[in-house]
């Protein structure tokens, strides 16, 4: 394939309104803050590619909008997500305290999803509120890796992110090979398929 | 690749089946109608997959029983023969651009191959693509022969199941064709020599292709009731039409020019989705909708735009555009766009907004308007009732919208207004508060500076005695007392020079003085200035004096030459005519400094004075004589400067005086007695010569206070001359006692050689 990528990933950034979903994501697709940058087109949607392993990865973000009104439907953005990146504000305690309703939120919406917590706002100690334990051990609980970012400062922005990629990467990988093992069940539900003998249950 | 793409297929079968109805509905209301203890779906009818299946197949065999021409309705729409009046309606209303392939339910019991044949003939779109296909043509007439039959089984085969299968089992079925084709095209050896790229755009053709064949059935099927979800959608719209960019905490400016310029485009894009045939096209309009709300926001807010902000913004925008069929428009690109583009990419991502903002206008509640449940139902009844801006552009006339805006301009003009009256108080305050502190700092500095001034006049005073005393006094006291000599030597004419000089001087000084009082940091520079003058005094003196002695001496000898001449040639008359010409000599400096035709009347009786006094200066007085004649100018000069010279002879007073000269030249360079100035070096050299002239009245003057005081008993060829000096002199000069000392010496050695 003559593609400028080998994959192609599809990542969301949830989280409460306000805790740097987008400075995140305009950080990493473009190496800027938003404080001192304008872009020309809306940060919403972005792609960026990266290499990891040798693999040409095209990450395709999506940014969500996080207040609480739109909770119900934001279902909608996962289709088809490889990896949700989970944002709280290490500076709002209620951001963090919402981190188990969008975990719930992916749990319903996601089958198999590879997740990230991230606390942003990493760069000033005297107004972080969520502990750096606190974080930890909850996210050990749910066997979930734990970033302290900073889009400002552009801290550990990078490596979060590529993080994520390696998962899911790993994870295809891990599907990939399942589905080489079985490779003839596809062939017949092909047949199958062609043969309208397709049953659906719901 | 297929299990993934089953999943996706479930996933979207997920969303928009359980997703669209309000999510309020219980628990209960999902179960199959049935009672089989799976979950229904309102698009089967309320029933589990299954059971819909069943009653599909009953119904079949029902109607093909009856063999009626209308489809009997689907067990459980029992609002089916109104929807039916309503779809009609809308068409004619919506559609005057609708598919010439679009048939009317009649049509669609009509044999297959007839149905087709029909779809083909005389169709400008169908030309219009095939001319479209002509950017492919390239690829050879395999491809075009193999791309053209795939899409006459995809039509056929899609045609086929429409009539017997729900929609959402065709648009699988479409699904599976797209990704059917897509692996043949990437696979197949006839497409080998295509570009990836090419290939993908093949593949978009495919669809594009496919679907305008299809829109007429594909779109807002007759089986669905996907136009009674357009009416709904519409109706509830234009219900909430007073929700404006406040409610939905948007930062949408509704006044402003450029930005409802901006919100005009995004809706126009939104209700341009309606016009086009194909899912990618309608895609495409999605997505210049979303970036024009994306353009608003950054003007509005003028930074990057995340989804917090866009999503409402967005939403504002669908409910100000209320676009015609928008959720059969939103099914018809779900179901028939190929997945992989839906997933992904910028299409992707603002079609699933829309569709988020399509599920939140219909979900919308006073909780999430963040309103009370009151003014929700009032703006709901209509009991409540808001002007805004856009309301009135969009629904009402324009000129209510330009009242609206007017006041909203006025408000901004009444607030900036408020804001100048209270700057210019604030100013008014800190002016005054200025004022008065300016006051006091006044007197402060009043009362504290002359404490502060003094201190700095002593050292200043301090300093100008520091530099005087080593400079300035010393001179003046000679001054004083050569002046007073010189005054009384000749009466009539020295005088005024003397008081020049000595006014000069003062004024030289005065002016010294303000120079230190204005520099008093440059003290060093004056003294070092001051240490030059005193350099040029000595420099000047130096020389000077021997040579006024030596000059006087010699005049001396001259006059007692010139007394025994005269006597002894012409008549006594000349010595008295020395002393006469001696006092026109000097009248007629003063004159010559100012004017040339005195100088000529000179002249000839310098000439004739040199002339009787060749002998004892013969060296230098025959060459100067002649030199002087034709050089009047220089001779003027030579006055001027023997002026110079004259002051010279007093002593002490002479290095400032030149110094004064110096500087008035200096100074006055445009006046005709400067013009000598250059010549001055000469000055000294010549001024033996003129000085003489001007010498010899002070030769006289010593004569005869040498006879005066010495040499009236000893001398008597000087009587008449010294008795003649005595009447002019009363007084004695300290100066001349000196010069008389010497004289006298010189008399006495005379004397003795006599």
């Amino acid at each position: 394939m003559a593609r400028d990528y080998d994959h192609l990933f599809k990542l969301l950034i949830i989280g409460d309104s306000g805790v740097g979903k987008s400075s995140l994501l305009l950080r990493f697709a473009d190496n800027t803050f938003s404080g001192s940058y304008i872009t020309t087109i809306g940060v919403d949607f972005k792609i960026r590619t990266v290499n990891i392993d040798g693999q040409r990865i095209k990450l395709q973000i999506w940014d969500t909008a996080g207040q609480e009104r739109f909770r119900t439907i934001t279902s909608t953005y996962y289709r088809g997500t490889h990896g949700v990146i989970v944002v709280y504000d290490v500076t709002n305690g209620e951001s963090f305290a919402n981190v188990k309703r969008w975990l719930l939120e992916i749990e319903q919406n996601c089958d198999v999803v590879n997740k990230v917590l991230v606390g942003n706002k990493n760069d000033c100690p005297d107004r972080k509120v969520v502990l750096t334990e606190d974080a930890e051990r909850f996210a050990r609980t749910l066997n979930i890796i734990l970033f302290e970012t900073s889009a400002k400062d552009n801290l550990n922005v990078e490596e979060m992110f590529l993080c994520v990629t390696r998962l899911v990467l790993k994870s295809k990988c891990e599907m990939m090979m399942r589905q080489n093992d079985t490779d003839n069940d596809t062939v017949n539900l092909r047949k199958r398929q062609d043969s309208r003998g397709k049953k659906k249950c719901c | 690749m297929m299990p993934i793409f089953a999943l996706q297929r479930s996933y979207k079968y997920m969303m928009y089946a359980t997703k669209q109805p309000s999510l309020r509905i219980k628990q209960a209301d999902l179960k199959c109608k049935n009672g089989c203890g799976y979950y229904g779906n309102p698009d089967w009818g309320g029933y589990c997959s299954k059971c819909y299946r069943g009653t599909m197949e009953k119904d079949r065999h029902h109607r093909k029983s009856h063999s009626d021409q209308s489809r009997s309705p689907v067990a459980g729409f029992s609002k089916f023969e109104e929807k039916k009046r309503q779809q009609t309606d809308k068409k004619s209303k919506y559609l005057n651009f609708a598919p010439v392939f679009r048939k009317t339910s009649a049509a669609k019991d009509v044999g297959r191959p007839e149905r087709h044949h029909e779809s083909r003939h005389i169709n400008p779109e169908m030309q219009k693509l095939e001319l479209e296909y002509m950017s492919y043509i390239h690829l050879g007439k395999q491809v075009r022969d193999d791309f053209f039959k795939f899409v006459k089984f995809f039509n056929v085969n899609i045609r086929n199941e429409v009539s017997s299968r729900p929609i959402e089992e065709v648009a699988a079925a479409a699904q599976k064709y797209y990704n059917f084709f897509a692996n043949r095209i990437n696979t197949h050896e006839i497409y080998s020599k295509a570009e990836q790229d090419v290939k993908d755009h093949l593949i978009d053709f495919f669809e594009k292709f496919s679907m305008t064949l299809l829109y007429g059935i594909l779109f807002c099927p007759h089986a669905t009731n996907d136009e009674e979800k357009d009416l709904a959608i519409q109706r509830r719209i234009r219900q909430l039409s007073w929700v404006n960019a406040h409610h939905l905490d948007c930062c949408i400016s509704e006044t402003s020019m450029e930005v409802r310029d901006l919100v005009y485009a995004a809706i126009t894009h939104l209700l341009g989705m309606d016009s086009v045939k194909a899912p990618q096209e309608k895609l495409s309009y999605v997505v210049r909708c979303c970036q024009s709300v994306v353009e608003v926001l950054q003007h509005c807010q003028g930074g990057p735009v995340s989804a917090d902000e866009f999503l409402p913004a967005l939403i504002f925008v669908v409910l100000k555009a209320n676009p015609a069929r928008l959720k059969s428009n939103i099914l018809y690109v779900t179901r028939f766009c190929n997945d992989t583009r839906l997933m992904q990419g910028e299409g992707g991502y603002y079609f699933t907004n829309l569709c988020c903002a399509v599920s939140f206008i219909e979900n919308l509640t006073a909780e999430s308007l963040n309103m009370s449940e009151e003014e929700f139902q009032g703006y709901m009844s209509g009991t409540i009732t808001s002007v805004s801006a856009w309301e009135s552009a969009l629904v009402a006339c324009e000129g209510m919208h330009q009242l609206c805006e007017h006041l909203s301009q006025l408000k901004g003009l009444s607030e900036r207004m408020d804001d100048v009256q209270d700057a210019t108080q604030s100013l008014r305050e800190s002016m005054e508060a200025f004022k008065k502190e300016i006051n006091t700092k006044v007197v402060e500095i009043r009362e504290s500076t002359p404490l502060i001034i003094k201190p700095r006049k002593v050292p200043i005073s301090l300093d100008k005695q520091d530099s005087n005393t080593t400079n300035l006094p010393s001179p003046i006291a000679p001054t004083v007392i050569a002046t007073n000599p010189v005054s009384e030597h000749l009466e009539p004419v020295t005088i005024p020079i003397t008081i020049d000089a000595v006014t000069d001087e003062t004024d030289h000084d005065q002016g010294s003085v303000r120079h230190f009082y204005a520099q008093n940091l440059a003290a060093q520079e004056l003294n070092l200035t001051d240490s030059k003058k005193g350099k040029l005094q000595l420099d000047i003196t130096t020389p000077c004096m021997p040579i006024d002695t030596l000059k006087q001496s010699q005049s001396i000898e001259l006059h007692g030459y010139d007394t025994q001449s005269l006597d002894g040639f012409i008549t006594p008359d000349d010595g008295s005519l020395l002393g006469l010409s001696n006092i026109n000599y000097d009248i007629d400096l003063s004159d010559l400094s100012a004017d040339n035709s005195a100088a000529d009347e000179l002249t000839p009786e310098k000439r004739k004075s040199p002339n009787f006094i060749v002998d004892p200066f013969s060296p230098l007085n025959a060459p100067c004589n002649i030199s002087q004649s034709p050089l009047i100018p220089s001779t003027a000069a030579d006055l001027a400067s023997s002026s110079n010279t004259d002051l010279k002879s007093d002593g002490f007073v002479l290095p400032f005086k030149i110094e004064e000269s110096n500087l008035l030249d200096t100074q006055e360079s445009s006046s005709p007695v400067n013009l000598p100035s250059p010549i001055k070096p000469h000055a000294p050299h010549y001024s033996g010569f003129s000085t003489q002239g001007v010498q010899i009245p002070s030769i006289p003057c010593n004569t005869g206070d040498y006879n005066s005081l010495n040499l009236l008993q000893q001398n008597e060829n000087n009587q008449a001359s010294s008795s003649s000096v005595v009447d002019g002199k009363k007084e004695e000069n300290k100066s001349n006692e000196k010069v008389v000392k010497v004289l006298g010496g010189v008399l006495d050695t005379f004397d003795k050689l006599f």
